[in-house]
């Protein structure tokens, strides 16, 4: 499956503030794409450049998966800022999502 | 936990093996919002512990079969249960360079999801000139909007710039689809919008800024719609769509590559810099980005 990422700001000053997400797929499964669209767009309107976003697909990378405790896919962890977050599905409730990720109520 | 799961031994096919499947996974799984998310069918694939393996649930693997994934944004921001639906409507459509979609004046018989990677430019044709782009469409988006407000026919020629991917849908399943999908009725309003103010932008764009700006603003909104630094295009074929002399794009591109922003060979450009280019196009890449990105936030706010 073809991905870039990672994606990150250029600002140094950014960085410390920057929201860093690992999101788990099923290659290109139908659930997956969506949950990889619907993340891009809402890390484009919400976080403007300021995150990092890996994207794990598990299977290449099952064992990695599954030591990171997860075991159904699509799933998003939110690894930084603290507390960290864990989402798991297509990622279209984007209110859920943003809640999810401290974001609910912040502007875009 | 050694438990197999049942699916690593029957790739499961049969309602009984999902049923199985399901089960087991509700037995690993003690957080509440993922057995929401299992049972809405937002989950595609298992990690089975005891095999190391990740498998494919039943419905993701039939739909990987046959072909039903899409990268289109509209799409995807639906609730799986109106995706599903949509889906039966749905078929595949691969696209080379130049395949026009629609002509001024004819039937419009498709709406086209494009899929990341489909750029189709929307063009306007005034006599004894050449086609001049008033609206860009990639993933993030649909061509034949006019459908989804009841209008059958096309005001503009719709062009795929390069090969890519869609989903279509006939213009008669999509009326009826649209009826039931209420979620799909917000997201083409918030297009609709997006798309207006993108091409209002472009027409003052067209008239007031100069090419070299105008370039930045046009490499940088495919870039975005593409999600890729490399966009191939021809001087001619963006001289046409800028509704500028080729010697004006050569001239400016000549410019930004001086600058380090861009670098250009035989067809491809590719964006070195692009807050460089950011800087050197005029203020409507940015106006149509935040419309855009504006209209998109709003099912957040507004959704029960």
């Amino acid at each position: 499956m073809r991905r870039k990422q990672i994606v990150q700001p250029s600002d140094p000053a950014a960085v410390a503030a920057m929201m860093v997400m690992r999101l788990y797929v099923a290659g290109g499964a139908p659930n997956s794409v969506q949950a990889i669209a619907n993340l891009e767009a809402i890390c484009q309107q919400h976080l403007k450049g300021h995150y990092q976003l890996e994207i794990v697909d598990v299977f290449e990378q099952p064992l990695r998966a599954l030591a990171d405790g997860v075991i159904v896919t699509p799933s998003l962890t939110k690894l930084s800022p603290l507390p960290a977050a864990q989402i798991v599905g297509n990622l279209s409730d984007t209110r859920k999502v943003l809640l999810a990720l401290g974001l609910q109520g912040k502007t875009p | 936990m050694t438990t197999a799961c049942p699916g690593s031994k029957a790739e499961a096919d049969h309602p009984e093996a999902e049923a199985a499947l399901v089960a087991f996974i509700q037995r690993l799984v003690h957080d509440s919002s993922t057995v929401r998310a299992i049972e809405a069918g937002e989950v595609d694939a298992i990690l089975d512990p005891a095999s190391g393996r990740a498998l494919l649930l039943p419905e993701a693997r039939a739909a990987l079969r046959r072909g039903e994934t899409s990268t289109n944004q509209v799409l995807a921001t639906l609730p799986r249960e109106e995706y599903q639906r949509l889906l039966a409507g749905l078929e595949p459509v691969t696209l080379a360079f130049g395949d026009v979609l629609y002509e001024p004046g004819e039937l419009i018989r498709q709406i086209y999801f494009p899929n990341e990677g489909l750029l189709v430019s929307l063009l306007i044709l005034v006599e004894n000139h050449g086609a001049l782009e008033i609206g860009l469409v990639g993933n993030e988006g649909v061509v034949g909007l006019p459908l989804a407000q009841g209008i059958g026919t096309s005001s503009v020629r719709a062009v795929a710039q390069g090969a890519g991917t869609a989903l279509w849908m006939e213009a008669a399943s999509f009326h009826q689809a649209l009826e039931t999908c209420p979620a799909l009725q917000r997201a083409l309003h918030r297009y609709t919008h997006a798309l207006i103010a993108q091409i209002t932008q472009t027409a003052a764009c067209n008239r007031f800024h100069q090419v070299e700006a105008r370039l930045a603003r046009w490499l940088l909104m495919a870039s975005d719609r593409l999600q890729s630094d490399l966009i191939r295009f021809t001087h001619e074929w963006l001289a046409d769509l800028l509704g500028v002399r080729r010697v004006g794009i050569t001239v400016a591109a000549s410019a930004l590559q001086q600058r380090k922003l861009i670098q250009y060979s035989r067809g491809n450009i590719t964006i070195l810099d692009r807050e460089g280019l950011k800087a050197s196009a005029c203020e409507c890449y940015q106006k149509i980005k935040d419309i855009f990105d504006r209209a998109e936030s709003w099912p957040a706010d507004t959704q029960p």
